[in-house]
């Protein structure tokens, strides 16, 4: 115990901005505490290091964004260095119908109304990094979309990971109003960050009718751990896509958590771990049905090498009141050495007795007679594996709808490849 | 002594079981070679081993292709020498273009002969006029390697991408299994006009009728790991009329 208030300590001088960042302090320096592997769900991820580690705090200067511009991607750019926005580094344009604010620098009505919401989907609560990110983000992003918007633009909020040993509680609140439609992408980038830590909370929510979609890119570095919670809020009759896409970081866990609070909602979500070296990347996703007339839509693609290890997690919950829910979920794996690992578990919680819910994981090796085929035809091995894997990474890129990133995603798998046989 | 492909005393084996057990074949450059047997006188393996598959036990006197030891080659080097079999089941690849992946294997070759990568525009030219070759259809190019192929497709887009490969040694591992006569045609006539003085043919085939279009220099005979008869092209007629029978029972006799 001494340890997690020694820990606190070092963000203590930090000034909490909104009324919640003073009751998440109160409910992280009380009874909450930090996950260990004895908590079902942290099994298999070891945060303890993380929570014991001194941080500094430093926002070093960057003179351009250049290098992390996703290429070809129209958008325009929200950037925070080291969770500080910088109004320097971005891009901002006046969109009808949109407003992109950094939550440190709203005001009036605008405060009022991410006041609103900000905190109200997410539990900071029972989970302590949530509580650990409330309590200390310095900054945010507030997006709102009017209802009836659409939006043909994504919009990117760019987060830069910069300089050793920085924790960075990064925090977005994004607002699809009624009947409007928008894409996000967060992009995850960094460098020079050995022993950062990102801890990130995304609480995305759609209204009546409205479609989001939200890219979460992850590439802080291979030095860094990235703790990632995305709760999506949904209101009746609205969609949303959210895609994860891990590419580097020596420790990761995502947690994507879905509630839906009316009928005739979709929720989809994908996802691609590539894992290399000794990287721990794990995914845990929830889907809480607790209205009829929904459908969720689940897959999740795996390749691990080296010595790595990769995690799932699916639950889906269809509670008694949800009747005529589709629900499906798919996990698959390709392990590319056999010293690398796959801790796989679809979680079906079933009350109602109307439902079509199906879940399957795959773990296996690439197929031998494909490989013999394609070497047959004089491809080496490793350009033959590095087909067989963008073939199977190939359903799930196929839902990154913007063509840009899909480009950018589908060359980080072939750099990958590149590395590893560098 | 031929320098194209010279074969001595190939033996293969799998999990301790004898198939091949000392084969000797001699092919030069503009021959057409039919190699027949019954089932399981080990016609698949002799073209498989020729090809690298790695499950097998491989020992011979001597396997040179072209002045090297074929046997210490990797499958892909062997691709890349001008080696090229069409294999009896063409695997189904989910996700992976067709086309991209002759691109990929073009190129690969084309770098191991330190030549510069073939332009969009060759290729594409390229793939128009093989295409025709086999009447392949166009949309089949473009979609994921065999996926979803017919039967007669998937042979076809064997010989589509030999045609592409343009190999010194092509191996047709019972390319005629399977299909109807039309695309038997088809087939025969694609490699009819990939023959040429400078390239040689390995047809492996259960049946006479495949050499009634593609007219072989010489057939010989498998049986049990062993080829026991060489002749010409009336040796495959004879066959056709009486069967492996009258062979195996001469072999008795002896």
């Amino acid at each position: 115990m001494a340890n997690k208030l020694d820990f606190l300590k070092q963000f203590d001088q930090l000034t909490a901005l909104f009324p919640v960042q003073g009751n998440a302090r109160a409910v992280i320096h009380n009874g909450l505490d930090f996950p260990t592997t004895r908590d079902e769900y942290w099994k298999y991820t070891r945060v303890t290091s993380l929570v014991e580690s001194r941080y500094v705090r430093n926002v070093p200067n960057i003179d351009s964004i250049d290098a992390f511009r996703v290429p070809g991607l129209d958008a325009q750019y929200l950037v925070f260095v080291n969770g500080e926005y910088s109004e320097r580094l971005s891009d901002t344009q006046l969109i009808q119908g949109v407003e992109v604010t950094s939550m440190r620098l709203a005001e009036g009505d605008r405060k009022q109304h991410m006041l609103e919401h900000l905190d109200r989907y997410v539990d900071s609560k029972t989970q302590a990094f949530h509580a650990l990110n409330t309590s200390y983000f310095i900054d945010g992003s507030f997006i709102t979309v009017e209802k009836n918007t659409v939006l043909s633009d994504p919009i990117c909020i760019l987060n830069i990971s910069a300089d050793k040993q920085q924790a960075n509680n990064i925090r977005n609140l994004i607002v699809v109003g009624e009947m409007a439609k928008a894409e996000f992408i967060n992009l995850h980038e960094g460098y020079d960050n050995a022993g950062s830590l990102t801890n990130a909370i995304t609480e995305l929510k759609v209204e009546q009718g409205g479609d989001a979609s939200l890219y979460m890119i992850q590439n802080d570095g291979a030095e860094s751990a990235h703790i990632n919670t995305i709760q999506v809020a949904q209101e009746k009759d609205s969609q949303s896509k959210v895609v994860t896409i891990t590419q580097t970081g020596k420790l990761v866990r995502n947690n994507l958590n879905f509630t839906v609070s009316g009928q005739g909602c979709e929720s989809n979500m994908y996802g691609i771990y590539f894992t290399s070296d000794r990287q721990h990347v794990d995914n845990h996703t929830y889907v809480d049905h607790t209205t009829p007339n929904c459908n969720s839509n689940e897959l999740y693609k795996g390749v691990m090498s080296d010595r790595s290890t990769g995690v799932f997690n699916g639950k889906i919950m269809v509670r008694r009141e949800a009747q005529q829910t589709n629900a499906f979920q798919s996990n698959q794996n390709i392990l590319l050495s056999d010293k690398a690992t796959i801790y796989t578990k679809p979680e079906l919680e079933i009350y109602a007795d109307d439902v079509k819910c199906s879940h399957g994981c795959t773990i296996g090796q690439l197929d031998e007679e494909a490989m013999f085929y394609l070497q047959s035809r004089g491809l080496d091995k490793a350009a033959a594996a590095k087909l067989l894997v963008q073939a199977f990474a190939g359903d799930v890129t196929a839902k990154i709808t913007n063509d840009a990133l899909r480009e950018k995603v589908e060359g980080f798998l072939h750099q990958k490849f590149e590395d590893q046989h560098a | 002594m031929s320098d194209f492909l010279r074969i001595k005393n190939l033996r293969a084996s799998i999990e301790g079981n004898q198939i091949l057990k000392g084969i000797d074949l001699e092919v030069n450059p503009g021959e057409v070679h039919a190699i027949m047997g019954p089932n399981g006188s080990g016609k698949s393996t002799l073209s498989s081993v020729l090809a690298g598959r790695e499950e097998y036990e491989v020992e011979a006197d001597e396997v040179m292709f072209l002045g090297k030891e074929l046997l210490e080659m990797a499958p892909e080097e062997r691709s890349r020498e001008g080696l090229f079999l069409a294999f009896q089941y063409p695997v189904e690849i989910p996700g992976v273009s067709n086309i991209n992946f002759l691109k990929a294997a073009i190129n690969a070759k084309r770098q191991h002969q330190g030549l510069e990568d073939i332009t969009a525009k060759d290729f594409m030219v390229m793939v128009k006029e093989k295409q025709a070759l086999v009447e392949l259809k166009q949309s089949l190019a473009n979609r994921s390697v065999n996926e979803g192929f017919s039967g007669g497709e998937k042979k076809r887009n064997e010989i589509f991408q030999m045609a592409m490969l343009q190999p010194r040694l092509g191996i047709l591992d019972e390319t005629d299994s399977g299909l109807d006569i039309d695309a038997l045609k088809i087939v025969a006539n694609g490699v009819n006009k990939l023959k040429s003085k400078d390239n040689a043919f390995i047809l492996i085939t259960h049946y006479q009728r495949l050499l009634n279009y593609i007219v072989p220099d010489f057939v010989h005979v498998l049986y049990n790991g062993r080829i026991v008869k060489s002749g010409d092209k009336s040796l495959a007629l004879e066959l056709e009329e009486k069967g492996y029978d009258w062979i195996i029972n001469e072999l008795e006799a002896v």
